[in-house]
């Protein structure tokens, strides 16, 4: 008996046990759910805050903060060639690189048929290949047969006018050749010193450039620096390989840039933001109004055909914006209100939003109706019942109404666009998506964009998501 | 006499509350005849008609519809564009908000704090998280492809791709699910918790309490959130707009049905043909709605016939 007691006991514990392995495994999905959907928003964040020059740089990097190292880089010729001139100037060196040799590289299995010293006229057999025969590209003696890891190469001097390639680099630089060296592919021409001395120039647009001079004052490491960047060292330090010359900061002036280039007329973000507040909030004005309006009379009158209206109402969420548009443009546009905001605005004065009509309906009905009757015998007018009792319990389902018709204005796309046609008068979503056409490649002025969109509406969220998510509940359930 | 009298007070009370009644639902009676009934019976007129705007009114009779249906190629196109993607966005978002609603039901300490970041996406939608994703289904500066290269996969070229278009716009309605994860979370709620205790007392386990008491508990709210997503489905614009910059490339991949209507109504002003563009629209919402109901009592649960 006391043994069935312990097994039974032991199977309880392995099966918490397994229940608290089950819901381990689901929080870490969660987890790793919610770090994938957070991914585009932080995204959007952090590359706001890049620089230009490193904006389509992957592996990605979320934190908006970059180190300029003096990493000391090296010229490295591309083909083979003499080296005709070294010649200087005040900023560069020019490197001269004659083209005598033509250079053919052939497989281990490849038959030569040449031999070093022998001269040779254009289209002569050099070799046959798997591939088939090989012939010279001109005419020629071959100076040089090479054996090489994977094969052999053959190289000719042309006879006939030498080509010229020309090699540009900083004056600073140190040079690893010597006139009339032959050099080949992949021979390093100039090299970097390894230590330098720091130079910080204040350009006229704010940003900066660092340099790395030599002992005689020549540069040969140059990079501009955005604005917003701290230079580590002084001007004037020696800096050796490695060292971290200066940081680039979060760029906050993506946003000044952003804000200020929006537009075709020289507007800017200002106005769109002005445009779509007064939008706005007219928008919520007018839907709290008439909503709450025509909820107390749904909820609390009996009139004839009041259940079958409120059937209208709510069938009228199921009609497609599109079966209205047409018609209420013409409507719109004889009254001359195109290019106007009075489309975008009368509209909600009467309560077109059936789904807050709705909700706010709904919240009507938990308040219970001896309040009404309280206030009728105390002498209230019905208008007074709804402003002075009714109101003041309502406030919650009020302030989902007047989130959600934030949202919903604040991103609105279709009506602006249908509407608006004068640039001046943009919303900022509107001005948005013209930016994106004129700024299309600017990455971080788009994200920067697009943050002044979106930064309104998270704030709204975060103070408000008890009312988003209230609001849902009660009237996408009881539906 | 004395009884008439009350009579004839209550009814005059009577009718007093419905004059008030219909005072107050007034701004919605306005509303709707003029910014909904007007326009729903005007489109119905116009779709017959050929107009430009400037030039007067023409009647067409059946012209239209027929040039829709027989001669009008970025119709079918568009409408098959729009049934891809509802095809794919509704059930896979449905899926993905229900799931994502069982895990934000658990009761860990930080559900609140996992269930907005859930959520916030879906409030973003429109211009701005467009933007964000056109980037990020960039064939080479794009995250997308960058993640699927560290996995060993070539990306496609997404929204350059006439194939891959359609799929990116989906994976980014899924980014979206929050919004019905709240409807279903609390639909969730809502469930009584003497079922799950029933459900224990028969040795049910976690897959059986969720096929036999969650699912069929929730089948309600799916039902009204199945309707509801098609419809909005049917009217994606937005990310397309801004996505392809308003043509619905590349080819006609992106055209989708309210994007083909907006360049017929509003590029091309032929308000008509627009017009009986989006009766269509309305009709073949009307039948998936109608069919869905009239599919629905095979699937959907309704306590109250429990209680018969």
């Amino acid at each position: 008996m006391a043994e069935n007691k312990n097994s039974k006991s032991s199977f309880w514990e392995g099966k918490k046990l397994q229940e608290s392995i089950m819901s381990g495994i689901l929080y870490i999905v969660a987890l790793l759910g919610a770090v994938v959907f957070m991914i585009p928003l932080v995204w959007m964040v952090t590359s706001s805050l890049k620089p230009a020059i490193e904006i389509m740089k992957l592996p990605p990097k979320w934190i908006p903060i970059y180190d300029v190292r003096y990493e000391p880089a090296r010229v490295v010729s591309k083909g083979a060639g003499v080296v005709a001139k070294i010649e200087k100037n005040s900023e560069q060196t020019l490197i001269y690189i004659e083209k005598p040799l033509e250079r053919h590289e052939f497989s281990a299995g490849a038959e030569i048929k040449v031999k070093k010293g022998k001269k040779i006229a254009m289209g002569d057999l050099l070799a046959i290949t798997a591939d088939g025969e090989k012939t010279a590209d001109s005419d020629g003696k071959v100076v040089k047969i090479e054996k090489t890891a994977t094969g052999k190469v053959v190289l000719i001097k042309q006879s006939g006018e030498y080509v010229y390639d020309k090699v540009a680099m900083a004056r600073g630089m140190v040079i690893k050749v010597a006139q009339g060296e032959t050099i080949f592919p992949d021979k390093i021409i100039a090299d970097m010193p390894k230590t330098g001395k720091l130079k910080f120039i204040e350009n006229k647009d704010k940003t900066k450039t660092v340099m790395v001079l030599d002992e005689e004052g020549y540069m040969f490491f140059k990079r501009d620096l955005p604005r917003g960047s701290v230079a580590n060292f002084k001007d004037e330090t020696v800096v050796k390989s490695g060292d971290k010359i200066a940081t680039m900061l979060p760029q906050f002036f993506n946003y000044v840039d952003a804000w200020q280039t929006a537009g075709t007329k020289g507007e800017n973000f200002t106005k769109y933001t002005l445009n779509t507040l007064l939008i706005t909030i007219l928008n919520i004005l007018g839907t709290i109004i008439s909503s709450t309006l025509v909820a107390y009379g749904f909820a609390r009158f009996k009139f004839p055909a009041r259940d079958g209206l409120f059937m209208i109402m709510i069938s009228t969420m199921m009609i497609p914006a599109q079966v209205t548009m047409i018609p209420t443009f013409i409507v719109f546009q004889k009254l001359g209100w195109i290019d106007s905001f009075l489309p975008l605005i009368v509209p909600s004065f009467f309560a077109t939003s059936a789904f807050n009509i709705f909700l706010i309906r709904q919240f009507f009905m938990t308040i219970p109706y001896e309040l009404d009757e309280a206030a009728k015998i105390d002498g209230c007018t019905y208008f007074q019942t709804f402003t002075m009792i009714l109101m003041p319990l309502i406030k919650p389902a009020l302030a989902t109404v007047a989130i959600f018709s934030f949202v919903y204005s604040w991103n609105d796309f279709l009506t602006p666009l249908i509407y608006l046609n004068d640039s001046t008068k943009y919303t900022l979503a509107l001005g948005l998506q013209t930016f994106t056409t004129m700024y299309g490649s600017y990455f971080n002025l788009m994200m920067a964009a697009s943050t002044i969109l979106l930064l309104p509406i998270l704030l709204v969220f975060f103070f408000g998501q008890r009312f988003f998510i209230e609001g849902v509940a009660t009237s996408g359930l009881k539906g | 006499m004395a009884e008439n009298v009350k009579n004839y007070k209550k009814l005059n009370m009577t009718k007093i509350e419905a004059k008030w009644g219909y005072i107050f639902i007034s701004p919605w009676i306005i509303g709707t005849s003029v910014f909904i009934l007007f326009p729903v019976i005007a489109s119905f007129i116009l779709a017959f008609c050929s107009w430009d705007i400037v030039s007067p009114v023409q009647f067409v009779g059946f012209g239209n519809f027929i040039e829709i249906f027989t001669k009008d190629t970025n119709f079918w196109v568009s409408l098959w564009n729009t049934f891809y993607y509802t095809l794919f966005s509704v059930p896979l978002g449905i899926i993905g908000s229900i799931i994502v609603a069982l895990l934000m039901n658990q009761k860990w300490k930080t559900v609140r704090l996992l269930r907005t970041i859930y959520y916030l996406p879906s409030v973003t939608a429109g211009v701005a998280s467009s933007i964000i994703w056109m980037w990020l289904f960039n064939p080479y500066s794009g995250l997308i492809n960058y993640f699927l290269g560290q996995l060993g996969i070539q990306g496609p070229m997404w929204l350059a791709s006439e194939t891959w278009a359609k799929p990116a716009f989906i994976i980014m309605s899924l980014w979206g699910v929050g919004g019905n994860m709240i409807i279903y979370l609390a639909g969730l709620q809502g469930i009584p918790r003497q079922l799950y205790e029933a459900a224990d007392i028969d040795g049910a386990g976690s897959f059986d309490k969720f096929r036999y008491v969650t699912l069929p508990m929730l089948t309600p709210v799916i039902f009204f959130n199945l309707i509801l997503s098609i419809v909005w489905s049917f009217q994606v614009f937005t990310q397309a707009y801004v996505m392809t910059g308003g043509t619905g490339s590349p080819g006609r991949s992106t055209l989708f049905y309210v994007l083909y209507l907006y360049q017929v109504a509003f590029k091309y002003h032929k308000m008509g043909y627009a017009s009986a563009l989006a009766l269509v629209l309305f009709a073949i919402i009307l039948i998936f709605t109608l069919i869905q109901f009239k599919f629905s009592k095979n699937w959907v649960y309704y306590e109250s016939e429990m209680k018969k």
